[in-house]
C-alpha cells in the first residue's frame, strides 16, 4: 500500500492508502476527521469542501494520493488557540447562518478560501464562490450575510493589525 | 458569568422572545457535530445494498456465490433468507383503516426489508452485503447476479389508471388503493348550479425529493442481548417500535435507538426504512457492528418522496365574490409500497386545510390513492397542507381574474372573521384563533401592494414581464400528538438537564427549550442542557408536523415550574424554614427577609443521587393554526421564459415567538423550499421504463445560493394560540406552504397580463424557463389522468 505524506491542519501526517481512496474517505475514515461531510456522490453538494494550498476543493473529487506534499486544511483546522472560532465560523453563529449544520463545514471552507483571496468580496462574488455548495435549510439568506459579516470583521482586524502602533509591538 | 445568575435582567435578555446564539452552533461550525455517519466502532463492518434496476420484475434467481467469495465479504443476505429467519415486513396499509371504493380495506404490497419474489420500483433493496470495508461491500454488491423476468410497469397516474393497466397489487383493483369522500356532493352541485361565477383549475402538484443534505446512515451493534441502532431520525421511539416488530426476538426493551445530530429531516426521516431493518438484522447475524450510509443516488431512489397529486378543483361564487362551494377531485400517486402515512397525507391531513382561512359553507371532496411502480410517497415539509393550500390559493386567483377583482379583495371578502372563533371548518377542524384580515392588511403594507403597477411598468420598460402573487393561508400543526413529557434533572455538577423525546434536526429546538427553561430558572443558558435522541432516556412521538415547540416546549415550561415547586420544598427542609417563606430567584433559594439561602445546584448535591429529578407533562388542547400572508413578485424574461423572484414579503402569525432569529430562519429557509417546488424541483421517472431520471443533484434542481434571498419577513404576535400553555403556533412548515402558491400566482399574473388571460392558469410546476417559454406560446401539459372518473 503506498504511503502518503502531506500537511494536514498545519501538522505533517503520513498514511497508508489504497490507490483508489478518495481524499474525503481518507479524512473521515482513516484519520477520523468527521467534520468534512459527504452529502452526494456526484461532486454537487459541496459538504466535503476542504482547502488545498489555500483553494477550496471538493474532497470527494480528489484521490487521497493527490494530496501528497500539499497543505490541506479541514474545518477542524480553522479555530484558533483555545478553541477561539475563526471569524467565518463566528459569523455563521452570529448570523444564524446554519440550521442542521450538515453543509456548514463545506460552506465555511468555501468562504474562508474566498476571503483568503478576496478580502472584501461583493455580494455577487460571495454568491459565485458558494455556487458549488448546497444548503437545504437556510435558503442561503443568512449564509451570505455571515460571509459579509466575516469579511468586515476580518478587514477590520487586519487593518488594526497593520496599524503602525500594532506593528511596532 | 459569575454574576449572571443573580442578575435580575438576565431573563429578559436571554429568555424567550430574544434572539440568542444557538446552543447547537459551536460544535456544528467546528465540524464537531455527531451525525450518524460520524460514529465508527471498533470491529465495524460495512453494508451495501443491491437494488432493483427494474420498475417491475419477477426475481427468477439470485446468485450470490461470486460476491460471497470476494475478499473481506462476511455475509450476503437475500429477502427470502430474511423471511425464512422470521424478519417481518413493515407498516402494512391494511392496518391503517382506509377503504377502497368498494368498501374493502386498503391493501398494498408488503414493504419487505429486502424484496421477495417481485421488485416493484427502481431502487428497491434486493440483496445486502456485509464486508470488512465499504469498498469491499460495494465491490461485492456489484458482483451479485439477479436474474429478473421483466413484468409490465405503470409509471405515473395516467398509466396506472388506464383501462386494462397492469395492476401493481391484486388487492388494489385498477390500481386504486384507497378512496375517501368528504362533504355534501349534492348540496355542492346545487351551489354550483346557482352560482354567479364558477372557476376550475387543473393542477399537478409534482413529486418532490425532500433532500436533507445528510443522507440516511445507520450504525447497528449488539451488546449482550441488546441491539443498539444509531441513525438519523426525527422519531427515535417510532423507529424502535417498528424495529421490535420487524426483527425476531426483539422488543422495545432490547432495542435501543440513538440519534445524534440530524442533518435535516423535513419529514423524510420520520419513519422506519427497510434498510434500517436490514442493518439491524445484519448486526444480529454477524455479531459485529454494521454501518451503512446511503449514497445520494439511494436517497433519490428509495428515500420517501413528497407530494405527487393531480387535482381538478372548482370554486362556486355568488355575484359578490362570496364562495358558495368548493369541489375537488384528487388522485395521489403513492408509489408501490406505501406506508400508512402515504395515505394519511392525501386522505386526511391535507383535506383538513383545503378551505384554509376562508368561510366555505360546503365542500365535496373525492380523493383516490393510486399505486404505481415508483418509490412510495410520505411526509415532506407540509405533508398535505402545501397541496391543499395550493389548490385553494390557485382557485382564489382564478376567481379574482374571472371576476376582475383584486385578488386580495376577493380573499378579504371570504376570510373567517375573528368573531367567528373558535371556528369549525367544513372538515370539522376547529381553529382556536386567527385574525386573518389583520395579517392580510399588514402583508399588503409590507409588500407595498398599492405600488405594484409602477413597479410593473418599470419592469416592462426594461423588457421584462412582471407579476405579483399572494397567498393568504393557514396550516395545521401538531401531528395529532399533542401531549409531551420532559424530565428535568438538576445536578450537583451545576447543570439543568432537560430530557425530551422530540428531536433536533436543524430547527434549533434545543436552543428554544433552553430559553424556555431559562425563563423559569434564571440561570445562565450554558447551565441548561437538552438531551435528546436516546430511547433509554425519553420516549414519545418525536419531531414532525411543526409540533415540537408548542408541545415539547410547553412540557419544558411545565416541568421547569414543577421543578422549582419541588425544589422549594427541599430548600425549606434544608434551610429549616417553611416552604411558604422560601423565595427562588436566578438559581438560589432564600428565606424571605433574611440573607439565609442555598443555591439550586448545592441543594441538588444534598439530595439522594445528588440530583433533583422532576417530570412534567403538557397537553395542548388542539392543533395550532399558524397562518400568514405571503406576497411575491417575479420578473420573467419573455425571450427565454426564465423566472426570477424579485420581491417577497410575508407577515406571519405564529402566536408567541420564543426565538426570533430561529423562526425567521424557519420561514425564510422554508420559503426557499417552497420556491424550489414552484420553480425548479421535480422527481421525474421515465414513463416507459420506470427509471428514475432525476437521480442526482445534477438532475434534481435544488435552489442554489444565486436564488432570491432579500425576504421581508414580519411576525404578528398579537394572536396567541389559545390551546397550549406557551401561546405558540408551529412554524416549521409555514414558509414552504405559503411560498409555492405565492410564487406561482405571481408567474401566472405576469403571463395573464402578457395576453394569456385565464389561459395562463394552465401552466404547471415546476415553472422552469422551458415551461414558461412554452406557456408564452400557449403550449401546456395536460395533467388529469385521461381515463379517470
Amino acid at each position: 500500500m503506498p504511503t502518503l505524506s502531506f500537511k494536514l491542519n498545519g501538522q505533517p501526517v503520513s498514511a497508508e492508502v489504497e490507490n483508489p481512496t478518495l481524499l474525503v474517505d481518507l479524512l473521515r475514515t482513516q484519520l477520523g476527521l468527521t467534520g468534512t461531510h459527504i452529502g452526494c456522490d456526484t461532486a454537487q453538494c459541496g459538504c466535503c469542501t476542504v482547502m488545498i494550498d489555500g483553494l477550496a476543493v471538493k474532497s470527494c473529487s480528489q484521490l487521497a494520493m493527490q494530496a501528497a506534499g500539499r497543505d490541506v486544511t479541514t474545518i477542524e483546522g480553522l479555530a484558533g488557540e483555545g478553541g477561539r472560532l475563526h471569524p467565518v465560523q463566528e459569523a455563521f453563529v452570529a448570523c444564524h447562518g446554519l440550521q442542521c449544520g450538515y453543509c456548514t463545514p463545506g460552506m465555511v471552507m468555501s468562504a474562508v478560501a474566498l476571503l483568503a483571496h478576496n478580502a472584501r468580496p461583493s455580494e455577487a462574488e460571495i454568491v459565485d464562490a458558494l455556487e458549488g455548495n448546497l444548503c437545504r435549510c437556510t435558503g442561503y439568506v443568512n449564509i451570505v450575510a455571515a460571509v459579509q459579516q466575516a469579511a468586515a470583521t476580518m478587514a477590520a482586524g487586519s487593518a488594526k493589525a497593520s496599524h503602525p502602533a500594532e506593528a511596532a509591538r | 458569568m459569575s454574576a449572571a445568575p443573580t442578575d435580575p435582567g438576565l431573563a429578559t435578555r436571554f429568555g424567550s422572545g430574544h434572539a440568542v446564539r444557538r446552543v447547537e452552533d459551536p460544535a456544528l461550525v467546528q465540524g464537531r457535530g455527531q451525525f450518524a455517519d460520524d460514529v465508527s466502532l471498533p470491529g465495524q463492518t460495512w453494508l451495501a445494498f443491491v437494488r432493483s434496476d427494474r420498475a417491475h420484475a419477477r426475481i427468477v434467481a439470485i446468485d450470490t456465490a461470486a460476491a460471497a467469495a470476494l475478499p473481506g465479504v462476511l455475509k450476503v443476505f437475500t429477502g427470502a433468507e430474511l423471511r425464512a429467519a422470521g424478519v417481518q415486513p413493515i407498516a402494512l396499509p391494511a392496518a391503517s383503516g382506509f377503504k377502497r371504493a368498494d368498501g374493502q380495506p386498503a391493501n398494498a404490497p408488503p414493504k419487505q426489508p429486502l424484496a421477495v419474489d417481485v421488485v416493484r420500483f427502481v431502487g428497491e433493496p434486493v440483496v445486502a452485503v456485509v464486508a470488512e470495508s465499504r469498498a469491499a461491500a460495494r465491490a461485492a454488491a456489484s458482483a451479485v447476479w439477479v436474474d429478473y423476468e421483466d413484468l409490465p410497469a405503470v409509471t405515473g397516474l395516467d398509466a396506472a389508471l388506464a383501462p386494462g393497466a397492469p395492476e401493481v397489487w391484486p388487492g388494489a383493483p385498477g390500481n386504486v388503493l384507497a378512496e375517501a369522500r368528504f362533504g355534501d356532493a349534492a348540496a355542492t352541485e346545487a351551489a354550483f348550479v346557482r352560482a354567479a361565477h364558477r372557476v376550475s383549475v387543473e393542477i399537478d402538484n409534482q413529486r418532490l425529493a425532500p433532500s436533507p443534505m445528510e443522507p440516511r446512515s445507520v450504525v447497528a451493534y449488539v451488546e449482550g442481548d441488546r441491539l443498539t441502532m444509531r441513525l438519523s431520525s426525527q422519531m427515535p421511539t417510532g423507529v424502535r417500535t417498528s424495529l421490535a416488530a420487524a426483527l425476531p426476538g426483539r422488543t422495545a426493551d432490547n432495542v435501543r435507538v440513538l440519534v445524534g445530530d440530524v442533518g435535516g429531516g423535513f419529514g423524510m426521516k420520520t419513519g422506519i426504512y427497510p434498510e434500517d431493518v436490514v442493518v439491524g438484522w445484519a448486526a444480529l447475524a454477524t455479531g459485529r457492528p454494521v454501518k451503512w450510509q446511503a449514497e445520494r443516488l439511494e436517497e433519490f431512489t428509495s428515500g420517501v418522496h413528497g407530494r405527487d397529486a393531480v387535482s381538478r378543483a372548482e370554486l362556486a361564487l355568488d355575484a359578490n365574490g362570496r364562495v358558495l362551494a368548493l369541489r375537488v377531485r384528487t388522485w395521489a400517486n403513492v408509489g408501490a409500497c406505501p406506508a400508512p402515512v402515504s395515505l394519511v397525507i392525501p386522505l386526511v391531513i391535507g383535506p383538513w386545510v383545503v378551505t384554509s382561512i376562508y368561510d366555505v359553507p360546503r365542500i365535496s371532496l373525492h380523493l383516490s390513492c393510486v399505486l404505481t411502480h415508483q418509490m412510495a410517497t410520505g411526509a415532506y415539509r407540509g405533508a398535505g397542507r402545501p397541496e391543499n393550500v395550493y389548490l385553494i390559493e390557485r382557485l382564489m386567483d382564478a376567481a379574482a381574474r374571472e371576476m376582475q377583482l383584486d385578488p386580495a379583495e376577493l380573499r378579504r371578502r371570504n376570510m373567517i372573521r375573528p368573531e367567528q372563533m373558535p371556528y369549525t371548518n367544513a372538515m370539522a377542524q376547529v381553529y382556536d384563533s386567527g385574525r386573518f384580515e389583520q395579517i392580510l392588511d399588514r402583508g399588503l403594507v409590507l409588500a407595498d401592494w398599492a405600488g405594484f403597477e409602477a413597479r410593473r411598468a418599470e419592469s416592462h420598460a426594461r423588457g421584462r414581464l412582471r407579476g405579483r402573487g399572494i397567498a393568504t393561508f393557514l396550516e395545521w400543526t401538531g401531528g395529532n400528538a399533542l401531549e409531551e413529557n420532559v424530565r428535568v434533572d438538576v445536578t450537583a455538577e451545576g447543570f439543568i438537564e432537560i430530557s425530551s423525546a422530540t428531536m433536533a434536526m436543524g430547527q434549533g429546538i434545543a436552543t428554544s427549550y433552553v430559553q424556555l427553561a431559562h425563563d423559569v430558572f434564571g440561570v445562565p443558558l450554558e447551565r441548561i442542557r437538552v438531551l435528546q435522541g436516546d430511547t433509554d432516556r425519553a420516549n414519545g412521538f418525536g419531531s414532525a408536523g411543526s409540533r415540537s415547540l408548542f408541545t415539547g416546549g410547553g412540557a419544558v415550561h411545565v416541568a421547569s415550574v414543577r421543578t422549582i415547586d419541588e425544589a422549594t420544598k427541599l430548600a425549606g427542609a434544608a434551610l429549616e424554614a417553611s416552604a411558604v417563606d422560601i423565595e427562588y430567584r436566578a438559581g438560589r433559594f432564600g428565606v424571605v427577609g433574611t440573607d439565609v439561602g442555598i443555591g439550586l445546584f448545592e441543594l441538588a448535591a444534598r439530595q439522594p443521587g445528588e440530583r433533583i429529578v422532576v417530570s412534567g407533562t403538557a397537553k395542548a388542547g388542539g392543533p395550532s393554526w399558524p397562518n400568514g400572508c405571503h406576497v411575491c413578485e417575479v420578473e420573467i424574461d419573455a425571450d427565454t421564459g426564465a423566472v426570477e423572484v424579485v420581491a417577497y414579503a410575508s407577515v406571519n402569525d405564529i402566536g408567541r415567538v420564543i426565538s426570533p432569529a430561529i423562526v425567521r430562519g424557519q420561514v425564510e429557509g422554508g420559503a426557499v423550499q417552497g420556491i424550489g417546488q414552484a420553480l425548479s424541483e421535480r422527481v421525474t421517472y421515465d414513463a416507459g421504463s420506470g427509471q428514475l431520471l432525476s437521480a442526482s443533484f445534477m438532475d434534481y434542481a435544488l435552489p442554489r445560493v444565486d436564488g432570491f434571498r432579500a425576504f421581508k419577513t414580519e411576525f404578528d404576535e398579537s394572536v396567541p394560540c389559545l390551546t397550549n400553555v406557551l401561546g405558540a403556533k408551529g412554524v416549521g412548515e409555514l414558509g414552504t406552504i405559503g411560498a409555492t402558491p405565492a410564487v406561482v400566482n405571481a408567474v401566472i399574473d405576469a403571463l395573464a397580463a402578457a395576453g394569456l388571460g385565464r389561459e395562463a392558469e394552465r401552466v404547471q410546476m415546476p415553472l422552469t424557463a422551458e415551461a414558461v417559454w412554452r406557456a408564452l406560446k400557449r403550449e401546456f401539459p395536460s395533467v388529469l389522468p385521461r381515463d379517470a372518473a
